[in-house]
């Protein structure tokens, strides 16, 4: 019932005291947004990097150009340890490896900068050349048109898609031609979101005359492509889709002078004999090569290698939650004390009419909780708010807000009220009516 | 009723020790009206404090209603000034960011009836000091006679069976004394014990009683 009571006055304590609440929570609202939104961008980041150097399925298998060297644990360090030498992969070793027991499929890219035409337009682009599997290994998904298929690859059709910023800037969306009518894009650097605003205001315009090159003809190398499909923008750290054209690799091998290939997908049949097919694609490419200039890279021994990246990114979130708390939890405290010294006199009226230490304690201990806990919810609802703004704005990586951080964040703030509201409720409680009657 | 015997109180401050209470014996029947009279320094405000349960008697017994408040603890002392004892203080001491209606339903607050009751009890007694069309003000806006009312309705709310009062007219005009000590007056006529610090011989002379206290006892 006491506590009850206690409960009931804190309320109405705070109530009463509401604008000097507002000062008093201000420093857990700032700490549980920090929280919230650095948790949101260590999250993010350790999502984005999980997503592309463990984007390969657990059934996948990734080849590529160069030698993984062992760590001093017997590991291999795909962090540091992949020696840079050029590629020696050749589409006949993709080829060997189709013919590998329980492979499902292979999926070589080969890549290439050039320069593609259209009309007046010209611009830079990355060319890949791979099979109808690319855009479902490398999660690429069209906004129009259609993949190629493996019809057109063996009849080494010409036909292209384009990734989402190339189709822009032959459109003339989002650059401007350079002079002598060369567009020189940037790599995949994303635009800011009052750049992308703008272009959209202009596509508007530009897109009463043309706003698809579907259907049409471009250039490169002197060969005409037909464009049969435009990427859906993918700008995904150091992975991004949207500066390539991608075309048949039996087309690009026989239009471009790319011999050797950039990396290769191997999926097995199951999960099951991943291992064994791990080990007989190195036997096989092995065969057709003099050295092992080449790695055979499994999901885990990718997921494996970003274990170091993503502790120190706990760490570091460890180390954030823990200060936010701190200063958090000191600032309300200093508060907290404050107010009980200026309330010294209402404490003694109120134990002069029958307020007990337990209530009178209870009271301020509920004030400091309530406090911490609108704080932390008002923290959480602004960082909810910041981390929604950057997703719709910004394109450089997404925040990941689980569900976990809020439940953290909330936690906290109880905890720092709880923690924190104890020495000025225990002030407040012993103090001595007479002399608190008496306070000036 | 009231009896202390032997009451003492000591301050210490520093390395040195001041006996503010030596060794006060004191009787007061229930429904009595006592004025307790002294210079200033003489123990007044310490007797009055040992009185209400605010402080606690370094040597002594003090039995109130049957009760031997100087063996209670802390929990017990706060219950009795809830139950047994209305305070009115020369400064009012009223909360200021509450209204005329919930300084006085504070008491209520921290006792046992039931809301119902303490709501009716509320606005019965603010009807009787005069305050009613005042009920949600807050304190500030109103005259000290007004705030010395709204103390009265205070300490009568729980029904207490004594009344301490520390010079409750020290800091109103004569007129606005006159006023609150008819209804001390009042209160008197219906039973309930009253006790009242003053250094006025015109207020002191409505009481009873008369207690003059010098350096620490009666005399």
């Amino acid at each position: 019932m006491k506590l009850i009571t206690a409960f009931k006055l804190a309320c109405f304590g705070l109530w009463s005291n509401r604008f000097r609440v507002l000062s008093a929570m201000m420093g857990v609202v700032i700490g549980m947004f920090a929280v919230i939104v650095l948790t949101s961008i260590a999250i993010g980041v350790k999502d984005t990097l999980l997503k592309q150097m463990g984007s390969l399925g657990a059934e996948q298998i990734l080849v590529m150009p160069g030698r993984v060297l062992d760590t001093a644990g017997g590991q291999k360090d795909f962090l540091s340890g992949l020696t840079s030498v050029p590629s020696t992969l050749t589409y006949e070793d993709a080829e060997a490896v189709a013919q590998v027991p329980n492979v499902k499929s292979v999926t070589p890219q080969l890549e290439t900068v050039t320069v593609a035409k259209y009309g007046e337009k010209s611009v830079q682009s990355v060319l890949v050349g791979s099979t109808d599997q690319y855009s479902r290994v490398q999660h690429a998904d069209l906004s129009e048109g259609r993949f190629f298929t493996k019809e057109e690859q063996d009849q080494k059709a010409k036909v292209v898609v384009l990734g989402s910023n190339i189709h822009e800037a032959l459109l003339g969306l989002n650059t401007e031609p350079a002079e002598g009518g060369v567009t020189e894009p940037t790599e995949t650097k994303p635009e800011s979101w009052w750049k992308r605003v703008l272009n959209s205001l202009q596509a508007g315009v530009v897109s009463a005359e043309e706003v698809s090159l579907v259907g049409k003809t471009l250039t490169i190398n002197e060969n005409e492509f037909k464009v049969i499909g435009v990427l859906a923008p993918n700008a995904a750290l150091g992975s991004s889709t949207d500066n390539n054209i991608v075309m048949p690799i039996e087309t690009a091998l026989q239009t471009t002078d790319m011999k050797n290939l950039n990396k290769m997908v191997v999926e097995a049949s199951s999960i099951d004999v991943i291992d064994e097919v791990d080990g007989a694609v190195f036997s096989t490419i092995k065969a057709n090569h003099q050295e092992i200039d080449f790695s055979v890279v499994k999901q885990d021994q990718m997921l494996g290698a970003l274990d170091n990246v993503t502790s120190i990114l706990q760490v570091m979130l460890f180390g954030i939650t823990v200060t936010a708390l701190l200063i958090s939890g000191t600032g309300i405290m200093n508060v907290m004390v404050m107010s009980v010294r200026e309330r010294t006199r209402e404490i003694g009226i109120r134990k002069a009419l029958g307020a007990t230490t337990f209530e009178v304690m209870g009271q301020f201990f509920f004030e400091t909780l309530l406090l911490c806990f609108i704080g932390g919810a008002v923290g959480i609802g602004l960082g909810y708010g910041f981390i929604e703004l950057w997703n719709s704005q910004v394109d450089i990586f997404a925040l990941v807000l689980p569900i976990w951080a809020v439940k953290l964040a909330l936690y906290s703030s109880l905890v720092i009220g709880g923690l924190f509201g104890i020495y000025p409720a225990l002030k407040a409680a012993r103090m001595n009516p007479s002399k608190a009657l008496r306070f000036e | 009723m009231i009896e202390l015997r032997e009451a003492r109180k000591v301050y210490r401050s520093g390395s040195g020790k001041d006996e503010i209470l030596r060794g006060i014996d004191l009787l007061v029947e229930k429904g009595e009206y006592v004025a307790i009279m002294g210079k200033s320094g003489s123990g007044k405000s310490t007797l009055l404090n040992l009185l209400g349960a605010l402080d606690v008697l370094d040597a002594g017994e003090y039995e109130l209603a049957g009760k031997s408040v100087h063996e209670m603890r802390q929990g017990r002392r706060a219950a009795l000034r809830n139950e047994e004892i209305g305070f009115v203080f020369q400064h009012f001491q009223l909360i200021p960011n509450l209204s005329v209606y919930q300084n006085v339903l504070l008491p209520l607050v921290y006792g046992k009836k039931r809301l119902g009751k303490k709501r009716s009890r509320v606005l019965s007694l603010l009807d009787e000091v005069g305050l009613l069309d005042k009920k949600n003000q807050k304190p500030a806006r109103l005259s000290g006679g007004e705030k010395q009312r709204v103390a009265i309705a205070r300490a009568l709310v729980n029904e207490p069976g004594l009344i301490l009062a520390d010079e409750p007219t020290g800091s109103l005009d004569e007129e606005t004394t006159e006023s609150v000590l008819n209804l001390f007056d009042r209160v008197h006529k219906q039973g309930t014990t009253i006790m009242m610090i003053t250094h006025d011989h015109d207020v002191a002379k409505r009481a009873d009683r008369i207690l003059r206290l010098q350096n620490g006892v009666l005399i």
